[in-house]
């Protein structure tokens, strides 16, 4: 062992004596989840997949600024700015800086979007799943077909192959680019030595510049809020065979009242039974509801004619109401309402 | 104005720093104004507001879908912001791509005007908040004071929770949008006026939350004024429903009704069909209760030596609408249909607004409730130079001549039962209008139907 190895080892040693704490809490999240939502082998691989690439894409972006508009002339910058190898990721995917709620539930729902995706195309060709953007292309309505075709664009714009998680920045909302550009600002800073403020002034720039509107989530939404509002007879029963799955989630989100993301959480839930929930309160028809189900289902789970009808309207309203609360106070109750407070929680 | 289709052009405002409205094309300045702002004021629709907030804070353009409402309808929109300039502390651009407008949904929801001329009539007063308890309308029984200020700030702002009840516990109800009962409230301020609040959450179709909508009665407001001190020491005053069995009644028939008809709306969850209908019947058993009590407060309160009416510029034609339209639903469920005079038209007359809808909603409410279904009631407005008359004509089967003065005396039925009258309405009436310098009369044949005619002293217009 020479010398320059023996330095390599202690020093690798240390830095995992440092974490070696850390191994019971990761342990017992995978033996005692909270939640009955697996997480599959391909969705922690998307999610990271999806992590770095857009870390990559933010970290560029705003080196491109800083380099070309802000005259800063650092060679690392330079290189990453000119499609190099990015270095963020490395150095904030240890810190805690994406154990964010706001950040984890993002790379979820990313994760779950691309196995909604995944499954659909089990059961329709990809060929019949994007003629399905085509749709409203010719609506006599011309703001609905203008919609579409945004819709449509945005799609395309995605840079996913099929089956594959797709990360743009384009389809970040504002706040999501917001949280990922400031870690990333920071780590720049600390790995380029620079210490003005071109860096940031690169990522306010890099923020004013982003349009949230190009985005497939609200591409989606917009189109699904002019179909709700001029749709009638079988259009307006959503179907993510005939809608894509953007469209029929924007679709079933506003119906409800309640949002994308909750909907998409709801697939992964077990045996989707929130997601059941929300189509009798939407009024899905029987048959609807048992298609919608099956080609979004991933499992071998069935839903019965019975058990639908069986869901009372009523009460199927009452909870997806009470789901469109805000987070906050859903949390709030739930911990309020939780045994473990004891006396202290009456 | 109802915008039905979507723009060619966005709709447009510029929103500064502070979150003021430097300017707004038309549709946004109306609303703006309908959601209690000023020109040049705080942007006063709080969705709009909110998503300028967050774009200040992020630094960032964004593009969302919202919706708005005011008392005629619900707004979907699509909004985009965008910084004028690169400095942050420049105007935000609003524009609005898309604006949808859709009238509340009918089945579920009475026209705000009428609701308004239901409140007046029985001198409640009415508060419209948005989602965040912000008041965007507001209009308070007489002599409650002023509170055009109060357009824009908090509820809890301007009134305080009255202990035993906490703020904690009505917020709660309103995270939890459900309905608000009996909840006292005292007006901050100089006038310290107690009110008893109801409130109902108003949810449209998909189920968004919109606000709520509360009335405010004076809570016992009589029994702090000098009659009721002058009766203390009597075991049972003269005014024994005006000031002692009156209120004491309508809070407990208040809050039966409305449990009752909470769960035949099975608002708290389902319910079997045949108990929805027991608790219909329970409710419809309270209102018939509390319109007794109603009645005879009212009677107590005209044989009073010192009761006096207001001389209010009314019109009888307006009168006559508003007094349909309270009875529209009622009239329906029987395909009764209340033929009307020309809305344009005008008859100027001077007597009390509320009592003088109160005498013609008790006319047309006889009219439909006397009257065959699927027939017509015809309201017709007459004048001279003395006086000013409307007339409500039934089809029903006709006042003997014998009766016809004997149908203005106190509890007098005719030997009906079981129809839900109280047999006070027309003595009341009759006493109202002479009390207003008029008179109320009927004309009519047995087996031809009946016209009863209110008249009231002319009032010539300037």
């Amino acid at each position: 062992m020479n010398e320059t190895m023996n330095m390599d080892i202690i020093r690798h040693a240390s830095a995992i004596a440092d974490k070696a704490s850390f191994i019971a809490e990761d342990f017992a999240q995978v033996l005692f989840p909270k939640t009955s939502v697996i997480f599959n082998d391909r969705m922690r691989s998307n999610a990271r997949q999806y992590l770095r690439s857009v870390i990559g894409q933010v970290e560029q972006q705003i080196c491109a600024i800083a380099t070309d508009e802000l005259g800063v002339t650092q060679d690392m910058l330079q290189k990453i700015a000119n499609g190099g190898e990015g270095q963020s990721y490395r150095v904030l995917e240890d810190s805690g800086l994406f154990k964010t709620v706001e950040i984890v539930q993002h790379l979820f729902i990313k994760a779950q979007q691309s196995e909604l995706a995944a499954r659909l195309l089990q059961k329709i060709s990809q060929q019949d799943l994007e003629a399905t953007l085509t749709r409203h292309l010719d609506h006599q309505d011309p703001v609905v077909a203008e919609a579409a075709m945004g819709l449509l664009v945005a799609q395309s714009k995605t840079t996913g192959a099929a089956g594959e998680i797709a990360a743009s920045l384009a389809d970040l909302s504002a706040e999501m680019t917001y949280a990922f550009a400031w870690p990333v600002t920071a780590s720049l800073a600390r790995l380029s030595g620079l210490s003005g403020p071109q860096l940031q002034q690169a990522s306010e720039r890099f923020l004013a510049a982003h349009d949230e509107s190009a985005g497939v989530d609200r591409k989606a939404s917009r189109l699904a809020q002019l179909v709700e509002q001029s749709g009638t007879g079988e259009d307006n029963i959503p179907h993510p065979m005939r809608d894509g799955l953007a469209l029929f989630i924007a679709r079933l989100a506003r119906q409800t009242g309640l949002t994308s993301n909750q909907i998409v959480t709801f697939t992964a839930e077990p045996n989707m039974a929130r997601f059941v929930v929300a189509m009798r309160a939407a009024d899905f028809p029987v048959q609807e509801a048992l298609s919608v189900f099956a080609a979004l289902d991933g499992g071998d789970h069935i839903l019965t004619a019975a058990t639908y009808r069986e869901a009372d309207r009523d009460r199927a309203l009452a909870l997806v109401s009470s789901w469109t609360a805000p987070d906050a106070y859903q949390n709030a109750k739930r911990i309020l309402g939780d045994d473990s407070l004891g006396d202290r929680g009456k | 104005m109802t915008v039905s289709g979507k723009l060619a052009e966005p709709v447009r405002g510029q929103v500064d720093a502070d979150g003021m409205l430097l300017s707004a094309d038309p549709l946004l300045m109306r609303l703006h104004l309908r959601s209690g702002g000023a020109e040049g004021g705080p942007l006063a629709v709080p969705e709009l507001a909110e998503i300028c907030r967050i774009s200040r804070r992020l630094g960032m353009n964004l593009s969302r879908a919202a919706q708005a409402s005011d008392d005629d309808c619900r707004i979907d929109m699509w909004v985009e912001t965008r910084f004028v300039a690169s400095d942050r502390e420049q105007p935000l651009s609003l524009a609005i791509i898309d604006w949808k407008e859709r009238p509340y949904d009918d089945s579920d929801k009475i026209d705000p005007a009428r609701e308004r001329d239901f409140d007046r009539l029985e001198g409640r007063g009415a508060i419209r908040t948005d989602t965040a308890l912000r008041i965007i309308a507001l209009q308070m029984p007489d002599g409650s004071g002023q509170l055009s200020d109060a357009i824009g700030q908090s509820l809890l702002d301007i009134y305080d929770v009255i202990p035993p009840s906490a703020h904690a516990r009505l917020l709660e109800a309103v995270a939890e949008r459900q309905p608000i009962r009996n909840q006292r409230m005292r007006e901050k301020g100089g006038s310290q006026r107690l009110f008893l609040f109801q409130g109902q959450p108003l949810i449209d179709k998909a189920g968004i939350f919109a606000g709520y909508r509360f009335t405010a009665v004076p809570d016992d407001p009589e029994a702090s004024g000098p009659e009721a001190k002058a009766m203390t020491g009597k075991l049972i005053s003269d005014n024994l429903f005006g000031f002692q069995l009156g209120p004491a009644l309508r809070q407990p028939l208040g809050k039966i009704i409305a449990n009752a008809e909470t769960i035949s709306s099975k608002l708290q969850g389902p319910l079997r069909g045949d108990y929805a209908s027991y608790a219909k019947d329970i409710a419809s058993a309270g209102r018939h209760l509390l319109d007794l009590v109603n009645d005879l407060s009212d009677l107590e309160a005209i044989e009073r030596p010192e009761f006096t009416v207001a001389a209010d510029d009314i019109d009888l034609v307006d009168l006559a609408h508003r007094a349909a339209g309270l009875l529209a639903v009622k009239a329906s469920d029987h395909q009764i249909r209340i033929d009307l005079p020309d809305e344009n038209g005008k008859l100027p007359a001077r007597g009390e607004f509320r009592r003088s809808l109160q005498i013609l909603v008790n006319l047309i409410g006889n009219a439909i409730r006397y009257s065959p279904d699927g027939s017509v009631i015809k309201v017709r407005v007459s004048g001279d130079e003395e006086f000013a008359r409307v007339s409500v004509t039934d089809q029903g089967d006709g006042i003997a001549a014998e009766d016809q003065d004997r149908i203005f005396e106190k509890f007098e039925r005719l030997g009906r039962s079981g129809d839900g009258g109280s047999g006070l309405g027309l003595f009341i009436s009759r006493r109202l209008a002479h009390a207003m310098g008029g008179s109320l009369t009927v004309d009519s044949v047995a087996g031809k139907g009946a016209t009863f005619t209110l008249s009231l002293p002319h009032r010539k217009e300037p």
